[in-house]
This record gives structure tokens, C-alpha cells and sequence, in this order.
């Protein structure tokens, strides 16, 4: 065991879930004392190799070596005791417990504990409250003073500065260099590709489940211009984004969004809605006859914003006017009667899988039935039939509505609005898990709608999609719009800079 | 003033955190002392045979109420614990019939045994399966309920008079049944809260993904819970045997001291999402729940309309307590 052996190895490692391949082959090697960060988009699989690398889930395939030594972790505990201690996103704090207790249950000197939390200018937590009733950042840095108290020897660091505080993230950094001061090293998951550059030695960049590319940020990309900052921004983004880059460019565009001569009135209009945490001040306009996209990276707070637009969150300010009048609704039935419907993300929230396609569609019509309370049969026959005819659904498999294909169930998800009627349609990641062909019947579908008069607001991850689809593309990032663009000039590149928050984007679309 | 001050300042905080954590047991508490104080101003030298009658009567629940709590903190829920408590009390039944003192301990520690190991193989079989709890522990009281009626085929069997004597007391003796209420409190379950393995009880039910990542091995979690819990129930099936003289197989007492088990949990503060709770609060539940109907019986009342009153009391008790907690968790 020399110096120069890295203190982590990682050979092809490889996890599938189901028909998902998380990782298809993975190398990485993180020497002793260095901070290297992990990168890429979402779905890469950086949270499935932490996951490995903490003993969490196995790998189906690959080595993993510490120090030179093969391992395969059995649990958490095993990996800690070889020297690798994550932090996740939600701290692993039993929240009934009280910090003390939950110390115990890791077997954490209490004195370096201490010690540790002064480090990160932490003093004077009682540690007998229970973890539940402190505030998440403080938990998050909690749980990094304990994983420092164990001394490892490999700090797993996954997203720790989302949602954190500035100042709080000021201290992750210093406790960061602190660590590789001693020897130790980091493995740094961000989003933010500005910290990465300000803290981080070496980069790797994940794409589709493999590394790309490693690069060490004090040399940059050679020959190219610019600053050493921008020069390494632009090749690590040129490697999350790949030949994917290439191809949003060189597929046909089936859909050119019609030049919009004026916009229609607005049919929604959001004036400094916040929710006091992951939603501020947000403002925005949408006409009606216009298709909207927001975008932006995991936890920005768009979550957030379409539950409140759809009345399953309340706004803490601002206000939510639609059609010039305000409103506030309290249940996702007062933003329905009001027009603003919502498609979410994850389709078995929004079906009933037991039941037929019919009734999937036409469930939403249930809220006006006729007089006397009587469903009008007939009248659902129809709409519904429309519905399927308009959506082009594939009714082989319609006695049950888990049956059908994952493309299909996005189609009975907004065909459902379609019967029930709306003016402003908010899909959350429409085209999440669906096969080209029907994404391009969805988009066409948000055309016409756009044509007849309708809004869509639609938040996409995927940002390729965004001209397809879109009219103008606003992007979330830490809860606030930072950048508002013409979809025709939104380049992938543009979007994802702003999307990381990076400085210089914000400034010229401000 | 100053002294006053010095010497209460420090401990404030300490004492308004074990106020606030230990708020709803202390709750239960005093709604069994106003309880035990009406039933009293109702009985005529209302003193140790009172008490004694009431401690003797309860034990059987109170361990069984132990026996549910313990299970729940953990994340779980118990079905089996009546069918394990009537299995309990035909095998003490059966085989104390004709000992002496000595014998009875005998047998008596030998059901522990049994009830204790069936408790940890449930455990077992439902971390190794990942089928969840309430399935599981249905099926194992229909399974224990059957093992009773092999055990002892019709209600008889019979114990010591010694033994009944020192598990319950009798006349105004009414602490033997007190002390036997505390032994396994005091001698398992405290050191067992304080260890790192009972805190990993209430990190796996508190949330079971924190519980993993903080090393806690779920597997070994869940059988300890569960096997304390069958010695518990073993307990609580040796009492009915002291308390009736002998045994019954009937499963109809099974289910409802099932049923009552989680009634007293759920009045002594454990929540039914696991975490949160302990064992006293539940043992205060089973007597408050013990003296209503006696309290409607000196008030006059057709005791049938006992019955009706718990249910009630129970309902308002859960539904004042998660309000409470709901707006501490929102202000604090």
C-alpha cells in the first residue's frame, strides 16, 4: 500500500432496477486527500453509484476497492467501519429520537461530536430534542459533524448543499478542506457546477450510466479561450450533455411552434408567489393560446409551484390571478372548478389503475354531473369516445387502466381533462419514460390545445424538449425564475448554464 | 431569590424536555388519579382491597398492553398477542394442576420460555418474508389459538394457591401484584431502553430508512422486539391463570384482549406509526380503562353503556392528543 494508491477504486460497476439501468459501467478513482466531484444530469445514476459505494444497494456487476482492497458492503454499518461515511439529502436521523439517541445508535463519541459541530460553527445544540423537530439544514450539518466525528477516510457527500443556506453551505466547504487538510478525501455530488469549480480538484462526469469524462479543474480544457473557470464549465457541460447535444439538432423539428404574432390575454398570472421555503417570489404571465415551460434541476422548488397552482399547497404570499380574477384555492377542487388542472409527474397519482379507461376519463366530468345528480351515460359515451379518438389511445388493454402501456396512461392522464374541460393545463414532466413517437403526439396535442385558445404550463426536465414544445421557457432555480428565454433560442447549453445557476446567464437574461 | 434562581436555571430546561417528551404519559396519569379519586368518593372504605382487586384484575392486560406497546414502538402491530396469552394460560393451566409452590414457578418459567421463542421466531419470519406485521401475527393467532386447544381441549386445568397468592396478592396485600407488574419493567425493559438495541427498536419504527443507514441491523431489531413481546404476552397468560385458577382455550378471550391491548396503547400515548411511546403510559391506559365501568357501575348505570363510554374516551383522548401534538410540531 503505497501513497499513490487511490483510497477509492471503483471497476464496471453496473445496477439495473427492473428494465432500468441505472449504471451501466462505472470507473473512478478518488486519491487520498482530494475532493473530487461526481456530475451529470438527472437519471446519470450518480445517487445510485453513492448508494453502492455507502452500502446501501449492491452492484450487479464491477469491483469496488478501498484502499487497494476489494470489498463488497453488506450494509451501511459495513461500509462505514471500512471508512466510507455518506451524508445524504435526508439526513439518516430517526426523527422520534433525540440527537443524543441517535448518536448512540452509530456508536458516536458525543465529545467529538461536539467538536466536530464547533468546527462547522455549530455551538450549543441541545442534543436531547428529538432530530424531527430541528430544521433540515441544520440536520444535514448535523449529520456531516457525525460523519466527521467517525474520522473516515472517504467523505460521501450527496447533494448536501441543496436547499442549504448560503452560510451554511460556506461551512460545508471549509469543513470540505478541513478534511482533505487531513488527509482525508471527498466524493462531491452537486448540481452546482459553480461550488463544484470552487471546491473540487477533480471532476467525473456521468452520462446515461457511465463515465464520460474526468478532468482536473486547475488545468481546465486546453486550447480553447476564455478564463480557466469557463473553459472547464464548457467541457463539463459539453460531457453531461453528449451526443444528445448533436442530436436535438440534427432531428427533424415535426413540430415548429407557429411565430406567435401577439400574445392572447393572459389567462394566468402569477404575482411574487412564494411558499416561505422553496418557492420565492415567483412571477410569471401566461397567455391563453400560449404554451409555457419551466425547467430547471431536481428540488429547485417546481414541485412546490405546481402543487400550489393546483390547490394542494398553500401560498404563504404573493398572489394567483386567473382570468383577471384572484384566486385562492384550498383544495385541488377550487383550482378545477377555476380552470387550472393539473397532469402530475408520477401517472399512478393521478389514475385509478383498478379501474377501465373509460372511467379514468371520465372521472373528472363526476364533479358536474346532470340534474338530480344523475350521470348523464350518453353524454360520457361521447366525450369519452372523443377523447380516445382525439388522443389516438390504444384501447387493446382498456379494462384496466395499469395495463396500459407507460404512454398511454400519460394520454388517459390529460385525456381526462380533455372530458372534464379546463383553460390552463399544468403538466409536470408529460413526457417522463415515454418512447419518441407518443412524445411527439403530446406535443402536437399542447399545439392544438395552444390553437383553440388553451394554456399549458409545463414543467420538463428534459430540456431538448423545450423547443419542440414550447412557446417561451422560464428556469427555476432555487425557488426563483432566473431566466426567461424565447424557445426558439433556447439552446440545451444556454439552459443547462442557467439551470446550474451559473453567474453569467443570470446576469444577461436579468 | 438568587439562590432560587442559581439552582433552577440550569435544571429548567432539562425538566421542560422531559415535561414535553414525557407530556402524554403524564396526561394519562392524572386522568387516572381523577379517575381513581371519583371511583373512591363512590366506594365506602374504598382502600387496599380496592386497590388489590384492581391490580390483580388488570395484570394480565397491563402485560399485554406492554407486550403491544413494544411491538408498535418498533413499527409493528401484534394480532397475537391474545391468541399467545390464552396459549400461555392453558399451558401453565395444564401442567401447574397438582404442583406445589415450587412446581408452579417451575412451569411458569418454562411457558416464558416457550412464549418468548415463539415471540422471536415471529419476529423472524416476518423480517426474513417482508410480509407486513399484521398479516403475519393474524396468522399466527389463529395458529397459536389452535396450539391452546391441543394444549387444553375444554376450560380447566388449575395452579397453585401459593403461587396465586404471590402473583396477586390477596385480601389488602396488594403489592405482590404491583412487584410483579415492575420485574420485567425494571429488569428488562429499562436496561433495554438505555441500550443500544432498545433505541434501535424506536429507530426502526421512527423511520426504518434512517434506522438502516445509522447501522441498525433490522432483522436482529425485530426479533428482540418481538421476543420480549412473547415473554410479555407469556406474563400476561401465567397472570390469567393465577387470577381464574386455570385455563381456557376460548379464542373469543383472545380477541379481545387483542383488541384491548391496542386500545390501551393507543390511550397510553404509543403511536400506532411507530416511535414514539413507552410501557408506563399504556399500563395507566389498561387501568383507567379498568375503572370507567366501575365508575358507571356507581353512578348507576346499566355497565353496558362501560363499554360504549371506553370507546368514546378513547376516540376523544387520540383525537385531543394528535391535535395537541400537531400544533406543538407546528409552533416548536
Amino acid at each position: 500500500m503505497t501513497a499513490a494508491e487511490p483510497i477509492l477504486r471503483v471497476r464496471g460497476v453496473a445496477k439495473r432496477y427492473g428494465p432500468v439501468e441505472a449504471l451501466r459501467s462505472v470507473d473512478l478513482a478518488v486519491a487520498r486527500g482530494e475532493i473530487h466531484a461526481l456530475v451529470g444530469a438527472n437519471g446519470a445514476g450518480k445517487s445510485t453509484l453513492v448508494r453502492i459505494l455507502a452500502g446501501v444497494v449492491r452492484p450487479d456487476a464491477g469491483e469496488v476497492e478501498v484502499a487497494g482492497r476489494p470489498v463488497r458492503f453488506r450494509s451501511p454499518a459495513h461500509a462505514r467501519a471500512s471508512g466510507l461515511a455518506p451524508v445524504f439529502q435526508d439526513p439518516a436521523f430517526a426523527p422520534d429520537l433525540t440527537v443524543a439517541d441517535n448518536l448512540r445508535l452509530t456508536a458516536t463519541d458525543p465529545g467529538a461530536f461536539r467538536r466536530r459541530l464547533s468546527g462547522l460553527g455549530l455551538d450549543g445544540i441541545e442534543l436531547r430534542e428529538p432530530a424531527g423537530s430541528l430544521p433540515l439544514p441544520l440536520l444535514r450539518m448535523l449529520d456531516l459533524a457525525r460523519v466527521l466525528a467517525h474520522d473516515p477516510a472517504l467523505l460521501l457527500l450527496d447533494e448536501i448543499t441543496a436547499a442549504l443556506p448560503a452560510d451554511y453551505a460556506e461551512r460545508v466547504f471549509e469543513a470540505i478542506r478541513d478534511a482533505r487538510g487531513e488527509g482525508r478525501s471527498v466524493l462531491f455530488i452537486s448540481h452546482r457546477l459553480l461550488e463544484v469549480q470552487e471546491v473540487c480538484d477533480r471532476v467525473t462526469v456521468l452520462r446515461d450510466g457511465r463515465n464520460v469524462d474526468t478532468l482536473t479543474i486547475a488545468d481546465g480544457a486546453e486550447g480553447s479561450a476564455g478564463t480557466l473557470a469557463e473553459r472547464s464549465e464548457r467541457r463539463i457541460v459539453a460531457a453531461m450533455l453528449g451526443e444528445r447535444a448533436a442530436l436535438a439538432v440534427s432531428e427533424p423539428r415535426r413540430v415548429a411552434p407557429p411565430p406567435r404574432a401577439e400574445p392572447g390575454e393572459p389567462a394566468l398570472e402569477l404575482r411574487g408567489v412564494s411558499d416561505g421555503g422553496r418557492v420565492r417570489d415567483v412571477s410569471l404571465t401566461l397567455a391563453k393560446g400560449e404554451v409555457l415551460g419551466i425547467t430547471g434541476l431536481e428540488g429547485q422548488g417546481q414541485d412546490e409551484l405546481f402543487a400550489i397552482l393546483a390547490g394542494d399547497r398553500r401560498a404563504s404570499g404573493g398572489e394567483i390571478v386567473v382570468d383577471g380574477g384572484r384566486l385562492v384555492a384550498r383544495h385541488p377542487y377550487e383550482a378545477i372548478r377555476n380552470g387550472l388542472v393539473l397532469v402530475p409527474s408520477d401517472r399512478w397519482q393521478a389514475l385509478l389503475p383498478q379501474r377501465s379507461v373509460r372511467e379514468n376519463l371520465a372521472v373528472a366530468q363526476y364533479n358536474a354531473p346532470g340534474r338530480w345528480g344523475w350521470i348523464n351515460a350518453e353524454r360520457e359515451r361521447r366525450q369519452v369516445a372523443g377523447a380516445i379518438a382525439r388522443l389516438s389511445i390504444d384501447t387493446r388493454a382498456q379494462a384496466q387502466a395499469k395495463r396500459l402501456s407507460g404512454g398511454n396512461q400519460q394520454k388517459v392522464a390529460i385525456g381526462r381533462w380533455l372530458v372534464g374541460g379546463f383553460t390552463t393545463l399544468l403538466c409536470f414532466d408529460p413526457t417522463r419514460g415515454i418512447d419518441v413517437g407518443t412524445k411527439h403526439q403530446i406535443y402536437d396535442l399542447f399545439r392544438e390545445l395552444a390553437a383553440a385558445g388553451k394554456s399549458v404550463l409545463m414543467f420538463t426536465s428534459e430540456l431538448r424538449e423545450v423547443p419542440l414544445a414550447c412557446d417561451r421557457v422560464l428556469v427555476l432555480y432555487d425557488g426563483r425564475i432566473v431566466a426567461g428565454l424565447q424557445a426558439a433560442e433556447a439552446d440545451e447549453a444556454t439552459l443547462l448554464s442557467a439551470a446550474h445557476g451559473l453567474a453569467d446567464t443570470l446576469t444577461e437574461s436579468r | 431569590m438568587s439562590v432560587v434562581e442559581a439552582a433552577t436555571r440550569p435544571l429548567s430546561p432539562a425538566v421542560g424536555l422531559f415535561a414535553r417528551r414525557h407530556a402524554w404519559t403524564g396526561a394519562v396519569v392524572a386522568f387516572f388519579a381523577v379517575l381513581l379519586a371519583w371511583n373512591a368518593s363512590q366506594t365506602r372504605n374504598f382502600g387496599a382491597f380496592e386497590i388489590q382487586t384492581m391490580l390483580a384484575s388488570t395484570l394480565a392486560l397491563a402485560y399485554l398492553a406492554m407486550a403491544q406497546s413494544v411491538v408498535v414502538i418498533g413499527g409493528g402491530i401484534d394480532l397475537s398477542v391474545g391468541a399467545l396469552l390464552v396459549l400461555a394460560n392453558c399451558l401453565t393451566a395444564r401442567f401447574m394442576e397438582g404442583t406445589g409452590f415450587g412446581g408452579s414457578v417451575l412451569v411458569a418459567a418454562g411457558c416464558l420460555a416457550v412464549t418468548a421463542l415463539l415471540g422471536a421466531l415471529t419476529g423472524l419470519v416476518i423480517s426474513v418474508s417482508r410480509i407486513p406485521d399484521i398479516i403475519v401475527t393474524l396468522a399466527t393467532s389463529f395458529v397459536w389459538g389452535g396450539a391452546a386447544l391441543f394444549v387444553l381441549r375444554t376450560p380447566g386445568g388449575g395452579t397453585s394457591p401459593t403461587f396465586q397468592t404471590l402473583v396477586l396478592g390477596s385480601g389488602n396485600a396488594w403489592w405482590p401484584a404491583l412487584l410483579c407488574l415492575l420485574g420485567p419493567l425494571l429488569l428488562v425493559w429499562a436496561p433495554l431502553r438505555r441500550s443500544r438495541r432498545g433505541i434501535a427498536i424506536y429507530a426502526l419504527g421512527s423511520s426504518s430508512d434512517a434506522a438502516f443507514l445509522s447501522g441498525v441491523d433490522p432483522l436482529r431489531t425485530k426479533v428482540v422486539a418481538y421476543a420480549f413481546s412473547g415473554l410479555l404476552c407469556g406474563l400476561a397468560g401465567t397472570a390469567t391463570t393465577a387470577f381464574t385458577g386455570g385455563g381456557s382455550p376460548q379464542s373469543t378471550i383472545a380477541m379481545t384482549a387483542t383488541l384491548n391491548s391496542v386500545a390501551a396503547i393507543v390511550l397510553g400515548g404509543v403511536a400506532l406509526s411507530g416511535g414514539i411511546g413507552g410501557l408506563v403510559g399504556p399500563v395507566f391506559a389498561v387501568w383507567c380503562l379498568y375503572l370507567i365501568p366501575n365508575i358507571m357501575l356507581g353512578l348507576g348505570v346499566d355497565p353496558s353503556y362501560g363499554e360504549v363510554v371506553k370507546g368514546v374516551v378513547v376516540v376523544l383522548v387520540v383525537l385531543v392528543g394528535g391535535l395537541l401534538r400537531a400544533r406543538r410540531s407546528r409552533t416548536g
